[in-house]
């Protein structure tokens, strides 16, 4: 060690061990989530703007307005009765979960919360004469929803089921998880490429492999009762491994003893699944549902490059809007209003994700 | 091993071989003459044999197109993000780990909210920023704005917390100075937590979509990820689906030779990237 180096006390090292990220950080994360909220806030047209700085107008609250209201707006309970009436159903199975004690309080309040805002947000409709400013943002929301709803059970339920089949350590198991991985590493384009041409009327294995069978190939993304099942399909395909090993590492935390035990008990395969693997991966399930959640609300790719958000608009998702509403319309302060409504979802989200980590810790 | 074992796996071999079968479809494609592609997909076993066989599309994607610029483009900001981010994070994560300075639960906090910003609700005014100050259509446009998000940081933080105090009190003794110590006590250590993050990061690089979208105008400056979306939409018209096909295998193959030579450091990374990022 050269003696002459003048030895830095604890914190000046630290603050110069920080700062690199500390920089980064600021100028590439914080700053731009401000400087979004900033946007929402003004008429922001991009193209007008890029040309003079001083071509936008401080607004408030108005893209907000524009994009999430209407004219003439009411609210009804029995708007859209079903969704409602779950809504309602759910509050009441929350309560009644915490009361017996069989949910945790993060997550009778988080499930008492998804159930009011079911009932409370289908309940909006333009009345007599009314319309909303943009028709298509509350659609895009639903869909992105659909989407949400259809694939995390389909990947939470197909990851869990062969997790609990593949939890053994050899070597042919192992080479099994392996394959069932594999595609969750490739991108979204290389996804959707296959699928694409998987999918495809013409040319695709779906439909050669139904006309082998005699039947008359499906036009999947063309086709508006095909188009987001086509998606949910491929992205279940994709996104089955995080969720698959979430669950392994779930699965080696109950201990062999239960197992055995159960097994005295006549308690084997699906029946030892059902009465000992299930209420011992609870906090697992919750975990995985809620990663999933997050992750596939952010949907874009799937949908901007199988449909187009088509057909007639029945696979266009939030983030494709966002985007098509800045760099197409060149509207920024409106696509800026909606990444912050994106930004609040997502981010209650993460809420619940951390309070789950740390009940587990 | 008892015979149900046998049988789970039998039975479990069906599922994961469906679940193959449109990764081999594509490379299959990629192997067939682009004239039979255009009558049918379905020559030999469904197409999922590359009967008749040819290697004419990976020959032509080399020999013209833009598949082998955009290929580089990935190498260089993949490595560039993963050295970066692999820089900032091991730096603060040992700061926040094992020093003591004024304000530092506040920084902590701080940095932890910042889990919380999906890309999606900064690409809007990350991209005004980027506009301001012309870095659009270039390379560090592409990696910076990674080096912001605190996965990293974290990851390494709880690396370096679970190091034993003494190996850090032995040093003390020997009067070495706290750079010295995370240079060549501290880094040495955290290697498989370094690899790690490195994998994560490398993953995400290869595979970002929405960002360089909206920051690579230019056909130079795309990456294979973004380059491979560019031609799919017009796949059958001009370029031939087996050219397509190859150009995805292409894409691929960094991310899958990756996986399966360091298996366990993916699932890690992808676990820790899907739990806290």
């Amino acid at each position: 060690m050269a003696k002459s180096v003048r030895r830095l006390s604890q914190a000046q090292a630290a603050w110069l061990l920080l700062a690199p990220f500390l920089f980064t950080y600021g100028l590439f994360l914080v700053y731009p989530f401000f400087r979004g909220i900033w946007i929402s806030l003004h008429d922001w047209n991009l193209l007008a703007v890029a040309f003079n700085p001083d071509a936008k107008e401080f607004v408030g609250l108005r893209n907000y307005q524009r994009v999430m209201w209407g004219r003439g707006i009411e609210w009804s309970a029995i708007q859209r009765p079903v969704f409602q009436a779950l809504g309602v159903l759910g509050v009441g199975l929350a309560v009644y979960l915490r009361r017996t004690n069989r949910a945790s309080r993060t997550n009778a309040i988080a499930l008492a919360v998804g159930a009011v805002l079911l009932f409370v947000l289908p309940g909006f409709h333009a009345g007599e004469g009314g319309r909303w400013f943009d028709r298509r943002f509350w659609p895009t929301v639903g869909n992105t929803l659909v989407f949400v709803g259809l694939t995390v059970p389909g990947v939470a339920g197909t990851a869990l089921v062969l997790a609990a089949a593949l939890n053994r350590e050899t070597r042919a198991m192992s080479i099994l998880r392996t394959l069932f991985f594999l595609s969750q590493v490739l991108s979204v384009t290389v996804v959707t490429l296959i699928w694409q041409i998987m999918f495809s009327p013409r040319q695709g294995l779906i439909a050669n492999v139904i006309e082998l069978f005699g039947g008359s190939p499906i036009v999947w993304l063309t086709d508006e009762r095909f188009a987001m099942a086509a998606i949910v399909i491929t992205t279940i395909w994709w996104s089955l491994g995080i969720a698959m090993i979430l669950f392994l590492a779930g699965l080696q935390d109950i201990s062999k003893d239960i197992y055995e035990a159960a097994a005295l008990d006549n308690a084997r395969g699906v029946k030892a699944f059902w009465y000992v693997t299930l209420p011992n991966l609870k906090r697992t399930i919750t975990l995985v549902v809620v990663l999933q959640i997050i992750l596939h609300f952010q949907v874009f790719g799937q949908s901007h490059l199988m449909t187009n958000g088509g057909p007639n608009d029945t696979t266009q998702v939030l983030v494709r809007y966002i985007y098509q509403t800045a760099f197409r319309d060149s509207d920024l302060g409106r696509a800026s209003a909606m990444a912050v409504f994106l930004f609040v979802i997502m981010g209650s989200f993460s809420v619940i994700q951390f309070l789950i980590g740390r009940e587990e810790s | 091993m008892n015979r149900s074992y046998y049988w789970l796996v039998l039975a479990l071999s069906v599922p994961a071989f469906l679940w193959l079968v449109p990764t081999i479809w594509m490379v299959s494609l990629s192997f067939q003459p682009n004239e039979v592609l255009a009558r049918t997909t379905s020559t030999t076993a469904l197409g999922l044999v590359p009967v008749p066989f040819t290697a004419d599309n990976y020959a032509a994607l080399f020999a013209f197109g833009q598949t082998p610029l955009w290929f580089l483009n990935s190498i260089i900001v993949a490595v560039g993000m993963t050295l970066g981010v692999l820089a900032v994070s091991t730096t603060a994560g040992y700061a926040l780990a094992w020093l003591d300075f004024p304000g530092k639960p506040a920084i902590t906090l701080i940095c932890l909210v910042g889990l919380m910003v999906p890309e999606q609700a900064v690409f809007i005014p990350l991209y005004t920023m980027f506009a301001d100050f012309g870095w659009h259509n270039s390379y560090h446009a592409l990696i910076l704005p990674r080096m912001a998000v605190p996965i990293g940081v974290f990851l390494m933080m709880q690396f370096f917390k679970a190091i034993p105090k003494d190996i850090e009190e032995a040093a003390r003794i020997d009067g070495v100075g706290w750079l010295q110590i995370f240079w060549f006590v501290m880094l040495p250590l955290a290697r498989p937590a370094m690899m790690t993050l490195a994998i994560l990061t490398f993953l995400y690089a290869w595979n970002d979509y929405l960002w360089p979208l909206v920051s690579a105008q230019q056909k130079e400056y795309f990456t294979i990820t973004l380059g491979l979306a560019s031609i799919q939409s017009n796949f059958a018209q001009s370029e031939g689906l087996g050219r397509v096909m190859a150009s995805g295998v292409i894409a691929s193959l960094p991310v899958v030779i990756l996986f399966l030579i360091f298996q366990r450091y993916v699932v890690q990374a992808m676990t820790v990237g899907g739990t806290k990022g």
